[in-house]
């Protein structure tokens, strides 16, 4: 015979004052199973906790139940009451009489009153078939997986490392420094990024607690938080990279010539290539795509050249297998392409380049050897129109939402430009000027200031070609006029898009992605580097469109939360997750599919007892399970129950009112 | 249409920012000026245009704006700017420089304005201060319109606000050779 004890808080007038609180308690009495009942003040204070540990040993209850706040306030503040008493935690059963009650009822006392007794009626005939529960104990495997390679992964990698735990840094390109290591100048100090991201990346590559894995992927990933497995598959590079010293003679002498992603195609690299001076690993690889010697079987001669013997025409891609606890993914971002831009002519004038390009032109170790050349003639141009929001805030042509860094690198070009083409005139279409961030709207203001750069509030509506110049047409609300700037060179800030592949690696990761392919965070305020899946966590622009130095705060917060979850060497889990009866599994798996966190797996198990026979049942993980009871709603059998939500436990709660 | 780009420097903006003293590029186009001053709505272009106007150097709808003249340079527009630009001033300029080159809205209400500046500078330079009758009077018979305001004129009397003679300063010698220091100036320009 269960033997409840019931407590009613008032919460200082926040409960009392719109429910009948010596009204709950004298109804809770009457129910049977109820041994005690009695209100307080203040539940959560140090008395009212006192209360109910001295009724627990006193009337050698079974069961409690508090009427008070929301669970999610202090639920566990009370089950550490039950078990001071020597009580199982989980025999806790708060009715909220708070937040759905009292504060939603405020203007009708005997409503509130009313929904507050049923509450609590409901609250007792739950805990009447509540169970022991315990914590659930998982072993941790201490090694960080970290996807992708740029400032994120470098940043979350090397923050991971210095804490002494190991890194899997993985890298799909040859080199990692992703996209910062492409620009020239960062706003709004002006460093050189090369200068600042070049010695991390030297870091990355020496320190003792990060194995890089460039020129790779993941393929797989398996398991639990703190103990997954990842597949990775290291794409063949045709060089050995034991033996390589990277002394350039193999490129030199490659007869083959191929659009250099690093500087966006203007100039060209060789099929076997290291994508940039700095490039760390600094070893070439070999392009398979344009190798002709991988093609046709004829040339071979960065093999000859190469007095080491590194180069391997026959190598394969290789799987490698890790096993590690936590999964930083840092895949960043990919420049939208303005293509749907007609009216602007992309694509049909040369003179019109992206943001990424001109990046590239002005950066010292770029194509044009830090000077901005037109791509039609190679003149150096006067009259630079910048044109912002292109593809960023339009629903027609391109993405909803503000690409957040536009405003702040085409300020950045407009004073690159000033620097480098003496003489020279930026003019800037904007619809707004997004300058929030430390030293930012100063920096804009130097650019309008110092530099002179002339902002023109519109979005540009067509360009047309008028002899070698280009004329590009708006309007500067400013004055309510149409303009119109002849032109030398129009820089499109194209907008920052989700990583096309990130819904394959969302699937993959079992994590959720938006309508952009961005990958989810658990919670956008207060839980913003986590994934809705335990363990693993995000950096950088694959969670949204961000800085540098909120990437870089944010991979750091990836490191903090991966070092906690490492800091015990066993995890603990609160035991709320769901339980399969094989009895009644039919194996249909629909709960398989229903799953969000992919706890679910197939299991066989022996038709009969001791039959050789073997039949498919449901089986959870429990390092996965979070207790989200989709799997129990699915389930036509009822086979699936969630521990501490039983159907027994849901019937009493129905039944009782 | 107005097209950019293709004239240049902007020297509007280097001359308009030499003669008035202030920056015109910090301006960041908040409008608190347009909002603030008394006679905007009676402007072709109220301030914050104007100062966009001279950054994308427009010299000539610049000067062909009547804005610079109804400007009252009360300078409440400077006192409320958050980038401290002495609007006053940069309307000044534009004045100026379109007096210089000859290039001044005709329209009545300017001409009109132009008079009273001229009237008003005359009294400073004959009496070494403001002789309001005559000065009413002149602008009535100069501008052609004999009976303006005449009503108010009563009521003004009695209180005193228009006094019937006027006593020339002290110092209105020295004033005299300031005018003429000044006119030299001007001539050998």
């Amino acid at each position: 015979m269960a033997r409840v004890g019931v407590f009613v808080c008032f919460c200082g007038a926040n409960i009392a004052d719109y429910v009948d609180v010596p009204q709950v308690v004298e109804e809770v009495k009457r129910i049977k199973e109820v041994k005690f009942a009695t209100e307080y003040k203040y539940m959560c204070s140090d008395p009212g906790q006192g209360m109910i540990r001295d009724a627990i040993v006193q009337y050698k209850l079974t069961s409690i139940v508090v009427a008070a706040c929301s669970p999610r306030m202090h639920e566990k503040t009370f089950r550490k009451a039950l078990s001071d008493a020597g009580m199982n935690p989980y025999l806790l059963e708060v009715a909220n009489i708070r937040e759905h009650s009292s504060w939603v009822h405020q203007k009708n006392k005997k409503a509130a009153t009313d929904k507050a007794m049923d509450l609590c009626r409901m609250a007792v005939a739950k805990s009447i078939a509540n169970e022991q529960l315990h914590e659930i104990s998982v072993p941790v495997t201490k090694r960080a997986l970290v996807i992708g390679g740029g400032i994120a992964g470098i940043q979350a990698a090397l923050d991971i490392a210095d804490a002494r735990i190991p890194v899997v840094l993985v890298e799909r390109s040859p080199s990692i420094g992703g996209k910062m290591a492409q620009l020239d100048e960062t706003f709004p100090t002006l460093d050189c990024a090369q200068c600042i991201l070049t010695p991390k990346m030297v870091d990355v590559a020496s320190h003792p607690y990060i194995e890089l894995i460039p020129y790779s992927e993941v393929i797989e990933l398996q398991g639990f938080v703190g103990n997954y497995k990842v597949k990775i598959r290291k794409k063949a590079s045709y060089v050995n990279f034991k033996t390589c010293t990277g002394c350039g003679a193999c490129w030199q002498k490659c007869p083959v010539k191929v659009p250099n992603e690093y500087n966006m195609g203007i100039d060209k690299r060789k099929a076997i290539y290291t994508p940039f001076p700095q490039a760390v690993p600094n070893k070439p690889v070999i392009d398979a795509e344009h190798c002709t010697m991988l093609l046709k079987g004829k040339c071979g001669i960065c093999a000859k050249v190469c007095d080491k013997g590194s180069i391997d025409y026959t190598m394969q891609d290789e799987i490698i297998e890790r096993e590690i606890g936590a999964v930083v993914v840092a895949t960043g971002y990919d420049m939208w392409d303005p293509k749907p831009y007609e009216e602007y002519g992309v694509g049909r004038f040369k003179d019109i380049i992206t943001s990424l390009e001109f990046e590239r032109m002005v950066s010292a170790n770029g194509p044009t050897n830090g000077l901005p050349l037109r791509p039609s003639d190679g003149k150096v141009p006067k009259n630079v129109v910048f044109i912002k929001c292109v593809g960023s805030r339009d629903e027609a042509k391109g993405i909803e939402y503000c690409s957040k860094i536009c405003c702040m690198y085409t300020t950045k070009h407009t004073i690159l430009l000033h620097h480098k083409v003496h003489g020279s005139h930026a003019y800037v279409f904007y619809m707004d000027i997004r300058a929030a961030g430390k030293g930012y709207e100063e920096f804009v203001k130097k650019a309008q200031v110092d530099t002179g750069t002339t902002y023109l509030r519109g979005r540009v509506s067509k360009i047309y070609k008028k002899g070698d110049k280009l004329m590009v047409r708006g309007e500067d609300a400013q004055i309510g006029q149409v303009v119109e700037v002849e032109a030398d060179l129009v820089v499109l800030a194209t907008a920052v898009s989700a990583p096309k592949d990130n819904p394959d690696l969302a699937r993959l990761l079992g994590i959720s992605y938006d309508k952009y392919g961005y990958l989810s965070e658990a919670h956008p305020k207060l839980r913003p580097v986590e994934t809705a899946k335990a363990g693993i966590f995000l950096a950088g622009c694959t969670q949204a469109p961000k800085d540098i130095p909120e990437t870089v705060s944010q991979a750091s917060a990836c490191a903090a939360k991966v070092c906690g979850l490492f800091a015990g060497d066993t995890m603990k889990k609160d035991p709320m997750i769901s339980t399969i009866n094989n009895e009644y599994c039919s194996g249909c798996q629909n709960c398989l599919n229903v799953c969000p966190y992919g706890a679910i797996v197939t299991d066989d198990v022996p038709v009969g007892h001791g039959s050789k026979d073997l039949r498919t049942v449901a089986k959870i993980n429990e390092g996965v399970c979070q207790g989200c009871g989709s799997c129990v709603a699915i389930c036509r059998s009822m086979a699936i129950n969630l521990a501490g939500f039983t159907d027994p436990q849901i019937i009493n709660e129905i039944v009782s009112i | 249409m107005i097209t950019l780009g293709s004239q240049g420097k902007n020297t509007f903006l280097e001359d308009v920012n030499v003669k008035s003293g202030a920056n015109v590029l910090e301006c960041y186009q908040c409008g608190k000026c347009v909002s603030t001053c008394p006679v905007s709505q009676y402007m072709d272009f109220p301030p914050r245009e104007i100062m966009q106007m001279i950054k994308l150097g427009l010299r000539n709808e610049c000067y062909m704006a009547n804005s610079h003249w109804f400007c009252l340079t009360c300078s409440a527009c400077s006192g409320r700017c958050p980038r401290e630009i002495d609007i006053p001033a940069v309307m000044e300029a534009v004045r100026h420089l379109a007096i210089d080159q000859n290039y001044v809205n005709d329209s009545k209400k300017v001409k009109e304005i132009r008079k009273f500046h001229e009237i008003f500078l005359d009294m400073i330079k004959r009496y070494g201060r403001n002789y309001e009758l005559r000065m009413m009077a002149e602008f009535n018979i100069r501008t052609r319109n004999l009976f303006k305001d005449m009503h108010l004129a009563p009521k003004a009397l009695l209180k005193g606000k228009i006094p019937l003679g006027v006593k020339p300063l002290k110092s209105a010698k020295a004033i005299k050779r300031m005018f003429a220091i000044a006119e030299k100036l001007e001539k050998n320009k």
